[in-house]
């Protein structure tokens, strides 16, 4: 108790001299230059650059506004701590996640709907935003980026064992992966020593699933994990045999490194971890394609959420810099520059992802065969991702589900 | 004599404010919110005692529990037995003796995240290439992707870096024995061995015991490793009580119910501190 409280506290102490330190910088810059000054939260550190590039850009058409991005590691519990002291920033940049539906339902943001940015974006990413708070007719949120959670896979690889077209059902998959294990390569590249990894895996071979009807049912007792996700666990028990020796020791990071330089055919991951494998080897040729979860292709969606939605703070003092700068966010050529540099998809109208990597995903998007990610409609507390984790090691489907089962209640029980 | 009573007033109140402010407070704080359904920011409402009872049948937290048992008990053993065996040596005559204990304090001084990712690099990279050169098979994967043997990575990273601050205690013991003692006995004939659990144990004692309680408190609070290497996995097999009510009051937005975890948690550690300081002050000797 005294250690946590004394990490408690002193994350408080840190946190409040660095926004203190942030305040007198920004009211102290107000003094000098004479601008208004906003503050800008993303909940993001892989964009920061390009939000920085972006930020320059707007600043030298707008000389009388400066924006301060603000992006720390673990944003999402900065964003809760800072709520419970009314200091909100201006501005925030974050995934449509638990926060956010939290963020929503508390009253603290601005309704936007009445705004013609509304008009902006795809209507059907609006919609799924004002799914996930209470009040369905306000808009929260505007969506700017969107991701795709499948399969990246090295096509030089791909090609040398002889394949042509990707996978569109499950047992074609396996078939590549036997394969690719007949010829001696590692099929998959499994990163489970970081538990969010194995979430991958998992919100692929759910996918064909309704997920917000599962987690309806689920909280009501119309049906449990035992009853639903007896084939998904199967799937991933099949999958995890086409890993590599270590499956559970290899980190995230390490993993991108280690694809990169020619381990593994197949790597299941979000089109976001494209960037820092390139980074980490540029000549590497990429693609992907959405995870077939089942022997329909026509039941096979690609898994894609909101990364970056927009929102304004009812609590701001600067609303109508708030807007210019969102305005100028929303026009085509900056969410085209967005969308190129993150390797991310737009939920602004007209604003398409070129990239020839991303190409496997083009006729998702197109066709609107997208899904949401399952566990996103997962009650907050519930530590799906460690059950998983643990899964893998143990293989046990009957313990694994009962404990999904148990822990969701009891979650859901102490609400 | 009032003057010098305002004097000492004076001097002390900055320190208790600060100390109320910023433990005291916050800790009456916790234990409040510990009665209530607040997630952190928003409304709340009473709810009596049911965070208590809820944490009792949550065997998330008891699994917790047991493995930050396991975990301070073995690695509060292994400190204080090598932080014993290093301050003898650096305690006896040999060269460069100032230069060993610069070096063996070393490790205390670093932040506890950088070890743990050092270790971390240490365990993933460095490891499995010796041990797959060597052809050690326990070696040859991450030891911290094996949920039977994540936990000793942890040991060995606490260890490491806490045996430095109870080796500076047993060394500032050993300074306490007056030599005239070891004289007596190497007149009387006794040997190294005889003169360690005759004489230096015993008059070490009081370091011993606080050697033990802070070690334990130390290990039973164990947070910052486990955030740096694995996050409570694999599996949940590394989740200490620290983490667990970290992640799930921050992350998992149960503040209330976590809270309720601390309190609880504060308790057995004053408990096990107490229960330690009687049993071992009993085996001090006075000079």
């Amino acid at each position: 108790m005294k250690g946590t409280l004394k990490t408690i506290i002193g994350g408080a102490i840190v946190l409040s001299l660095s926004t203190s330190l942030l305040t007198g910088c920004s009211s102290s810059g107000k003094s000098s230059d004479e601008k208004t000054h906003i503050e800008f939260f993303s909940s993001k550190t892989e964009n920061a650059a390009t939000y920085k590039e972006l930020i320059k850009e707007f600043e030298k058409k707008n000389p009388k506004i400066a924006v301060d991005l603000t992006s720390p590691p673990d944003a999402e519990t900065v964003l809760k701590t800072r709520l419970t002291k009314n200091d909100l920033p201006d501005m925030v940049a974050m995934g449509d996640s638990t926060t956010f539906t939290d963020l929503s339902n508390s009253g603290v943001m601005t309704d936007l709907s009445s705004d013609d940015i509304v008009k902006n974006i795809q209507p059907t990413y609006i919609d799924r935003v004002k799914k996930d708070y209470n009040k369905h007719d306000a808009v929260y949120g505007l969506p700017y980026a969107t991701n795709g959670n499948g399969v990246i896979y090295n096509k030089d690889k791909f090609a040398a064992l002889g394949l042509k077209d990707t996978p569109k059902t499950f047992d074609e998959f396996i078939a590549d992966l036997k394969k690719a294990q007949g010829a001696g390569e590692i099929p998959i590249y499994f990163t489970l020593k970081d538990a969010w990894t194995g979430m991958v895996a998992m919100n692929s071979v759910a996918s064909s699933m309704a997920p917000d009807q599962f987690s309806k049912d689920k909280t009501d007792k119309k049906t449990t994990f035992k009853d639903s996700y007896s084939t998904v666990a199967d799937k991933l028990l099949t999958l995890i045999q086409y890993g590599h020796k270590d499956n559970l020791g290899v980190a995230y990071g390490d993993g991108n490194i280690a694809f990169a330089k020619g381990k593994g055919v197949f790597y299941l991951q979000g089109n976001w971890a494209i960037p820092d494998i390139l980074k980490a080897n540029p000549n590497v040729k990429l693609g992907v394609f959405p995870f077939p979860a089942t022997n329909d292709p026509s039941q096979n969606k690609l898994v894609s959420g909101v990364d970056v939605l927009f929102a304004i703070p009812t609590s701001t003092k600067h609303k109508a810099e708030d807007e210019k700068f969102l305005k100028f966010l929303l026009q085509k050529e900056q969410a085209q520059k967005y969308t190129d540099e993150q390797s991310a998809f737009s939920a602004v109208n007209g604003v398409f992802q070129n990239n020839p990597i991303l190409e496997g995903y083009k006729d998702s998007f197109a066709t609107g065969k997208i899904t949401s990610y399952p566990d996103h409609f997962y009650p907050a507390g519930f530590n799906a991702a460690n059950i998983v984790q643990g899964f893998f090691i143990k293989k046990d489907k009957d313990a694994f589900l009962t404990k999904m089962d148990n822990e969701w209640d009891k979650v859901v029980n102490r609400k | 004599m009032n003057r010098r009573k305002y004097a000492f007033l004076i001097m002390t109140l900055p320190a208790v404010l600060l100390f109320f402010t910023f433990h005291t407070y916050p800790a009456l704080q916790g234990i409040f919110y510990s009665f209530t359904d607040w997630h952190g920011y928003g409304p709340w409402t009473f709810v009596g005692l049911k965070n208590y009872i809820n944490v009792f049948q949550d065997d998330r937290a008891l699994h917790a529990y047991l493995f930050t048992f396991k975990f301070a008990i073995t690695t509060t053993i292994i400190v204080n037995v090598f932080s014993l065996l290093i301050a003898l040596g650096l305690n006896s005559k040999i060269k460069g003796r100032n230069f060993f204990r610069g070096v063996y304090f070393l490790p205390n001084i670093l932040s506890v995240l950088i070890v743990g990712f050092i270790f971390n690099y240490i365990f993933a990279h460095i490891l499995p290439q010796m041990g797959n050169s060597l052809h050690l098979k326990f070696l040859a994967k991450n030891i911290l992707g094996d949920p039977n043997l994540a936990w000793i990575g942890i040991v060995i990273v606490a260890a490491w870096q806490s045996i430095a601050f109870n080796t500076i205690l047993y060394l500032a013991g050993l300074q306490t024995i007056s030599s005239d003692i070891y004289e007596a006995s190497s007149i009387d004939g006794a040997g190294k061995w005889r003169e360690f659990w005759s004489i230096t144990f015993p008059l070490i004692a009081p370091f011993f015991t606080i050697n033990m309680v802070l070690a334990l408190k130390n290990f039973l609070m164990v947070f910052d490793q486990i955030m740096a290497m694995t996050g409570g996995g694999p599996g949940e097999s590394t989740e200490s009580i620290s983490y667990l009510i970290y992640n799930g009051g921050f992350s998992g937005g149960e503040f209330a119910y976590q809270s309720a975890n601390a309190v609880i948690y504060f308790i057995v550690i004053v408990l096990v501190s107490i229960i330690q300081l009687r049993i071992l002050q009993r085996r001090e000797v006075e000079m």
